[in-house]
């Protein structure tokens, strides 16, 4: 029976790592939404991410446009031609939660548009736009850190939702 | 070595209260989308779409409900566009909502992308608020913006319908996606 | 048979109102809970009102950390109030208006501290209405298994309502 909202993959790490990977994402959606909720290993790390058709795209065919409270001031930033889309400043002591709303992933006549919602109750409150310049269709997403990992117990759900 | 996410189960699943309504995926330029008789079977309506503007000149999409011009919206709206953060508001307004600006001469093939979430919308007890969330970047052009905008529109009729359009008329571009969904309550 | 997106409960304010509202018993069945809630106060002589969720009835100040933003029409801000998630109208917002409020919260069944992530529309047809957005934590190891709506000046009135959801991820 077809539905409308449904999980595609998910992964729970065993142990701390730097990078986590959806491959092979099928094309059958119209959207997808990311669940990434957890903390940073070995100190202070910031998450970003990375899409592709095939492969995933390194080059800096990525910007994006936040606004943030930090709990004092509000505050709105933008970063262009990036490899690195920031997600998140994930700590190691206090959790977060980051989605991604990728719509109409699929289509090859768009770039693409996604909105990022992060929530570190201990750091920053954020929403942003991140834009891919692309108009392949995204079957593979990587999320990553530079410096640190992401820590054991950290989890990633990718969930297709299907319009009529 | 990275961790690959682990494929869920291929076991069918029984269809849950997220459900698909209508879909309009626009194949040439069109001045606004309607979901009309929309049926009273759901709780709450989402509408996740991506749009774009057909002409050079600066506006923002709205909603309308019901099919109702007269003024009896309010607009409310967070935005950052790079450079700052700010607040605007509309009062006694005859449309709702107010996405990121955009124009045809932005940046081409992007698109504003955004989820509207409208609760309640059938409940006679209550005017309808409604909420959005969506974005646009622009490769370091200051009017790549994310805002959270919402509105009220005072009527306590059930919603049976949705326009979405944009400022003065202007059109839609072609590839411009709309979506509507129903999520049931318990 | 399982389903990804499940209405678990739905509870809706009475006549007469209710100083708090919400969900009792939550099953662990779920990976993560998400809340769609349409709520207004009667808070006397004021447009706008705020509130919290607080769990498993702990409303220990120190259990809870928030990070906030929001506009109200004119103006943004930042803060970190611990018992202020949302905001939504009080008794002289435009009428028969309700604020909506989205909740998010994640893994809600495990043995780690709880975060959650809000989005809020209050509404008014006047100059000042917030939008807001918060960051929560609450620091226990505890399953959720309750969820309170509370506000920090007046009561619900009736026709507020909260649909819990169960998001599945398997």
């Amino acid at each position: 029976m077809p539905t409308t909202y449904e999980p595609i993959a998910t992964t729970t790490l065993g142990s701390a790592t730097n990078q986590v990977d959806f491959t092979g994402i099928s094309g059958s959606y119209t959207d997808l939404i990311l669940v990434i909720e957890g903390l940073a290993s070995g100190g202070t790390n910031y998450p970003y991410f990375r899409v592709g058709n095939g492969s995933i795209d390194t080059g800096t065919n990525y910007s994006r446009t936040y606004i943030l409270g930090d709990g004092s001031s509000a505050s709105s930033g933008r970063d262009s031609n990036t490899s690195t889309p920031t997600l998140a400043e994930f700590l190691t002591t206090s959790r977060s939660i980051i989605t991604i709303q990728f719509q109409n992933y699929s289509n090859t006549t768009t770039y693409k548009t996604m909105i990022v919602r992060t929530s570190g109750a201990s750091n920053k409150v954020e929403a942003n736009v991140t834009l891919w310049r692309s108009t392949s269709a995204i079957n593979q997403i990587r999320l990553a850190v530079s410096s640190n990992n992401f820590a054991s117990g950290s989890t990633f759900t990718l969930y297709g939702i299907k319009a009529a | 070595m990275p961790i690959l996410g682990i494929l869920a189960s291929s076991t069918a699943v029984a269809a849950g209260s997220f459900e698909s309504i209508a879909t309009t995926a626009l194949s040439s330029a069109q001045t606004s989308v309607t979901f009309s008789s929309i049926a009273n079977t759901w709780a709450h309506l989402q509408v996740r779409f991506i749009m774009r503007a057909n002409t050079d000149t600066n506006v923002r999409m709205r909603l309308r409900l019901n099919g109702d011009t007269g003024s009896n919206y309010s607009i409310h709206l967070l935005e950052g566009d790079g450079s700052g953060a700010a607040s605007f508001n509309g009062v006694s307004t005859s449309l709702t909502l107010a996405s990121p600006v955009t124009r045809s001469s932005y940046l081409a093939d992007t698109f504003v992308a955004g989820v509207i979430d409208l609760l309640d919308y059938k409940d006679t007890n209550k005017y309808k608020t409604v909420r959005m969330l969506a974005g646009q970047d622009l490769n370091g052009n200051a009017n790549g913006q994310i805002n959270l905008s919402s509105g009220v529109w005072m009527n306590t009729n059930a919603t049976t319908s949705l326009t979405l359009l944009l400022d003065s008329s202007i059109a839609f571009a072609a590839n411009s996606h709309f979506a509507l969904y129903g999520i049931k309550s318990a | 048979m399982a389903t990804t997106y499940e209405a678990i409960a739905t509870v809706t304010v009475g006549a007469g109102g209710a100083a708090t509202f919400g969900f009792t018993s939550i099953p662990a069945t779920f990976t993560d809970l998400l809340i769609l809630a349409s709520v207004r106060s009667d808070r006397p002589s004021n447009s706008i009102d705020n509130g919290w969720v607080y769990f498993n009835s702990d409303t220990t100040s120190g259990n809870y950390t928030k990070r906030r933003l929001w506009g109200d029409g004119s103006a943004v801000y930042s803060a970190t109030t611990y018992d202020l998630d949302y905001y939504c109208p009080g008794s002289t917002a435009t009428a028969s208006t309700f604020g909506n409020l989205y909740y998010y919260i994640p893994n809600y069944a495990g043995s780690n501290n709880k975060s959650f992530s809000v989005d809020s529309s209050q509404e008014n047809n006047a100059t000042i209405a917030i939008n807001n957005f918060t960051a929560g934590l609450w620091s226990s190891s505890s399953a959720i298994t309750s969820i309170t709506f509370d506000l920090n000046n007046g009561s619900f009135v009736q026709h507020s309502n909260a649909t819990l959801y169960g998001i599945k991820n398997s």
